[in-house]
């Protein structure tokens, strides 16, 4: 066993280094492939967060009449409290609504306003942004409601952009995957190719398939491990420096997750590759 | 040592390689094996290796049916099998040393094993002093015997021959057939697929001729030619 290791360890990397062209063929081939996926995947998981927290963001505003009664609002606050697809509600009294009037309009016009001009509202978000729709066709005909006001056209297109999106970057990964695992089956099945003297004279002096297999299935795996390290910085380096807006920026640990799938997905592409690549030297 | 029992081997395309041959080789015994191109010399060999596969009868190797085997044994059948070729072999890229240390690593002989048998082997071939140099550094003679010394290092029971002799002058030719028959002496029974008549004609040993994939001769003191056997 440990002539064996010694053996296939030599072997792996005197392999490495007589091809060493091919290697580096290899091993950038994986690195841009799985960069390419990684980003996708990067990007992706930055538009859905996006889309979350701008769905969270989407408010639904009742708008009561300045001249509403205390019994028409207390009715409305129950019946919006009472409603499920309501998640959270904030009442916003006159005198609150006309800070906010003279903090967003200029002086010339917010001086002719007085609190008792202003309406009092009802902040709510709905537990899904579609629900605003909801919200404004039940409230906008109730007693001392003035208007229910809801990003209604934004929020539809919005979610028509983000869904499209994330289908766009979804394709793009699974072509890139795909055009990555044959790119990199053809790089090494190329130095095996060049082998094959080697390897029949290996069969033909009785060495076993595995002891024959071993080092170059260790071979593709290291030329995995290297591309899908070169692409994990690649991914890093695009996560620490694109400029996104803060929507898009992803935690640490969506990072690592995307590190994690692209290492997985080229160590295993990298081995299996080889093996692949090897069988059809294999049988006799 | 190998019995070949109705063995009948015909290939996909329609060519029959070898019709009903039965055959038996002792242990230590050296036989030619002669015939035209195409009479089916080498797929008997290939027989032998087991990269074949007869499609009627069997084939006994040490009293063992190796169409038994089970594949993952067909490597610890060849390690009991040598295999020289007309065309040498030999890795470019390794030098005389490595190539026939070659032969005893990929089947995982420690490396004591492989510093002791090798310097042996190659003192067997007359080639210690060339131990370094690469193939396409030696002369055919020299490539083949380096080949020999790969296929025999591991100490074969069987050593199969494909026309070892093709490639090389006539004087070559004679070293090759001393080792081989040095080898011979140890006990290895040696099977040799050739075209060369002068080779067979002086060795006097025994001649199996094939034509178009049948026996046509077995003859314990032989020579090249069936007439030429007859009349002497």
């Amino acid at each position: 066993m440990r002539v064996y290791f010694r053996y296939a360890f030599k072997e792996t990397f005197s392999n490495l280094w007589r091809n060493r062209m091919m290697t580096i063929a290899a091993v950038l081939t994986v690195a841009v492939s799985l960069s390419l996926v990684g980003s996708a995947l990067l990007l992706k998981q930055s538009a859905a967060q996006a889309s979350a927290q701008w769905q969270q963001g989407t408010r639904v505003t009742v708008w009561m009449q300045p001249t509403a009664s205390a019994s028409e609002i207390n009715g409305v606050r129950s019946q919006l409290a009472n409603l499920p697809i309501v998640k959270d509600c904030v009442y916003d009294t006159q005198a609150q609504d006309y800070k906010e009037a003279l903090q967003l309009l200029p002086p010339s016009e917010s001086s002719v306003l007085t609190v008792s001009d202003m309406p009092s509202s009802f902040r709510c978000i709905p537990t899904v942004p579609s629900n605003a729709f909801v919200v404004e066709s039940t409230f906008a005909t109730q007693p001392g409601v003035y208007k229910v006001t809801a990003p209604e056209q934004q929020i539809r297109e919005m979610n028509r952009a983000i869904r499209i999106l994330q289908i766009v970057f979804l394709a793009l990964a699974a072509v890139l995957l795909l055009s990555a695992t044959v790119l990199i089956l053809n790089t090494i099945r190329m130095p095996i190719f060049a082998r094959r003297r080697e390897v029949s004279v290996m069969k033909l002096v009785g060495a076993t398939n595995w002891f024959i297999r071993i080092p170059y299935i260790t071979e593709g795996f290291i030329q995995g491990l290297l591309g899908s390290v070169v692409a994990m910085l690649a991914v890093t380096a695009l996560h620490t420096w694109y400029p996104l807006h803060n929507e898009f920026r992803l935690n640490t640990s969506a990072l690592l997750g995307t590190n994690a799938v692209v290492l997985i997905v080229g160590v295993v592409i990298g081995s299996v590759g080889s093996a692949i690549a090897i069988r059809r030297f294999l049988d006799v | 040592m190998i019995r070949f029992e109705n063995v009948s081997k015909t290939y996909k395309n329609g060519t029959s390689a070898l019709k009903d041959i039965s055959l038996d080789i002792e242990k230590g015994e050296f036989v030619f094996l002669v015939g035209a191109s195409g009479s089916g010399k080498t797929t008997f060999l290939r027989l032998l290796l087991r990269e074949e596969h007869p499609d009627q009868g069997r084939i006994l190797e040490a009293g063992r049916d190796i169409g038994e085997l089970p594949k993952w044994r067909v490597p610890y059948l060849r390690r009991n099998i040598g295999c020289v070729f007309q065309d040498f072999r030999l890795l470019p890229n390794k030098n005389v040393f490595e190539n026939v240390a070659f032969a005893l690593e990929v089947i995982g002989r420690p490396r004591s094993t492989v510093e002791s048998q090798v310097p042996q082997i190659l003192e067997l071939v007359g080639l210690s002093d060339k131990s370094k140099n690469l193939p396409h550094e030696l002369s055919g003679g020299e490539q083949q015997r380096v080949a020999v010394a790969r296929a025999f290092v591991n100490r074969p029971l069987i050593l199969l021959a494909d026309e070892p002799t093709g490639n090389l002058d006539p004087a070559n030719s004679e070293s090759i057939m001393a080792l081989l028959e040095r080898i011979n002496r140890t006990g290895t029974t040696v099977v040799m697929a050739t075209h060369d008549k002068g080779l067979v004609d002086r060795m006097r040993r025994r001649v199996v001729e094939l034509d178009k994939g049948e026996m046509i001769r077995d003859q314990v003191r032989g020579v090249y030619g069936i007439d030429e056997g007859i009349t002497l």
